[in-house]
């Protein structure tokens, strides 16, 4: 099954066609990779799945409500100088059940909290969110996901700056979110992670995209030197070698 | 000792105008600073000051037409407030220039143009009453007004107020969520309008922004989330406006200056010697030591 369809998908920003003959599906309760050199057209793809960019061409087929999708932008527009703590910030995950006027109740803060001792930032749920590393803020950012209980998931490069634990913290979130039926896509640079993290991949070079599996892509580096696996390498010539 | 008190505090308030002001103070101080320590927190610090110019055309052109009547010059001044807010809001979206350019070309012509209308049409002593106020002159009718925009900012601010807070930190979830971040902005600046609108009768529509703006950014100085601020600023205001009346009846001051001017004192004195970011606050501990509590 899939909720989520790309149908001959012309896309373009600023009179400049970015992508095209763009299909195929996102597999449901799975996690796709998004590969792809910078200016490839990932975040331009991106935009368009949320729905803030229309096709030149073709259509995005999104069958998950609006609310239920979460979108974590590389650049995020979070303003951090704004006074919120860990906890305020999770808590506005329940905007899809709540929205601006009802109350939260005993049961949602438990919810709440089951999500931050998850994350493994209990101890951070009343620090003001200017406080937070990288990485903090990251997991802060996956706990609203959570709290929003999205069914669509579009993380463009939520490993960037980010230490290694909350690496593994989130890779391990994200499948279990992926097991639960989410549908999951990540904009990836590392072929380590792709490794651990990818059931699906989708490259995108040149204005085309082309589907893969993880496996393949890995059998293909296996001989690379394991101090560099770094994507993609699928077209040399058009890619460059991963901005991590 | 207890004369003294009475002396002080309580005997003023034998007239009735000291209690309509004083109820007027007090409703202001309620409704104004959560209005400015949003606009403080959003860096639009500034855009009270141009909507208090923006608000000038139509109250003296309700002056013009309706004489020295309260609820036609407020009407004139939501009126006009608005309209400014709305022009500035879709010239910046359909040039794309930034919206405080915008904003302060419009608030620019409106101060012009509400000059030249209570210049043609009265005397100086009018222009200096619509700048300046007199919380002493409030009658029954103008507290009603007052109170009624107070009660009716405060609730719509409840209503909103969760919206608010998403868009001021992550435009984009609320996006995301099927909001339009532009309403939840645009009745935003309705509420500061139909603020300054309430406020010029008994402090000017200058010195109305200082309600708003003086205690939102003194309580920066002692607190770090949100209900803090919004709890300390509205505090600060009704001392403000509290103390600056009864400075005003004692000492025979002007009663507007006298309350914004206690608000700034404030300002002054937490800049000293608040809890954070302040002078003293920075000299004294430079770097906690590892391992000591969290100050926040």
């Amino acid at each position: 099954m899939s909720r989520l369809q790309l149908e001959d998908l012309q896309l373009a920003r600023g009179g400049q066609t970015v992508l095209e003959h763009l299909d195929g599906r996102f597999m449901d309760g799975a996690i796709t990779a998004l590969v792809g050199a910078n200016g490839s057209g990932k975040s331009t793809l991106i935009a368009s799945i949320m729905g803030m960019l229309r096709p030149v061409a073709g259509k995005v087929e999104c069958q998950v409500p609006k609310e239920r999708c979460a979108w974590l932008p590389q650049q995020l527009a979070l303003d951090l100088t704004f006074p919120m703590s860990v906890e305020e910030l999770i808590m506005t995950g329940t905007w899809p059940s709540h929205g601006a006027l009802k109350g939260y109740c005993a049961a949602h803060y438990r919810r709440g909290r089951e999500i931050m001792a998850r994350l493994g930032i209990s101890s951070l749920a009343h620090r003001p969110l200017g406080e937070l590393s990288g990485g903090q803020r990251q997991r802060a950012l996956i706990g609203r996901t959570l709290m929003q209980e999205a069914e669509l998931l579009l993380l463009d490069e939520p490993f960037a700056n980010v230490d290694i634990e909350t690496v593994n913290v989130l890779t391990d979130v994200l499948r279990d979110t992926a097991r639960q039926g989410a549908t999951i896509i990540v904009v990836l640079h590392d072929l380590e992670q792709l490794s651990r993290l990818a059931d699906d991949v989708l490259i995108l070079a040149g204005g085309h995209g082309r589907w893969a599996s993880p496996e393949s892509l890995l059998e293909r580096y296996a001989g690379q030197p394991a101090k560099a696996p770094r994507l993609p390498f699928i077209f040399p010539d058009t890619l460059d070698a991963g901005t991590v | 000792m207890l004369e003294l008190f009475d002396a002080w505090l309580l005997a003023p308030f034998d007239y009735g105008f000291m209690r309509r002001a004083f109820v007027a103070g007090l409703a202001l101080s309620l409704a104004a600073p959560p209005l400015g320590v949003f606009l403080m927190l959003r860096g639009m610090s500034l855009i009270g000051d141009a909507m208090a110019h923006a608000i000038l055309p139509g109250v003296a052109l309700g002056f013009l037409l309706a004489g020295f009547s309260l609820p036609m010059m407020s009407l004139g001044g939501v009126l006009s407030g608005l309209l400014v807010a709305v022009m500035a809001g879709s010239v910046s979206q359909m040039t794309g220039h930034r919206e405080d350019s915008a904003m302060a070309s419009f608030f620019l012509i409106s101060l012009a143009g509400g000059v030249m209308l209570v210049s043609l049409g009265g005397s100086s002593v009018d222009l200096t009453h619509v700048l300046f106020g007199s919380i002493l002159a409030v009658n029954t009718t103008a507290l009603v007004l007052i109170t009624a925009i107070t009660s009716l900012i405060v609730v719509t601010l409840a209503v909103i107020f969760r919206a608010l807070v998403v868009e001021c930190l992550d435009p984009l979830f609320l996006r995301g969520q099927g909001v339009r971040g532009g309403l939840v902005h645009g009745m935003f600046l309705g509420l500061v309008v139909l603020n300054l609108t309430a406020g010029f009768q008994t402090l000017g529509t200058l010195m109305a922004v200082g309600l708003m703006m003086l205690p939102a950014t003194t309580a920066r100085f002692w607190s770090k989330r949100l209900e803090g601020l919004i709890g300390i600023a509205i505090g600060i205001a009704m001392l403000a406006s509290s103390g600056g009346l009864l400075l005003s009846y004692h000492l025979s001051l002007p009663s507007g200056p006298a309350i914004i001017l206690l608000a700034g004192v404030a300002y002054l004195l937490s800049a000293l010697f608040g809890r954070h970011h302040s002078l003293t606050e920075r000299l004294r501990r430079r770097a906690a030591p590892l391992g000591s509590a969290e100050s926040s």
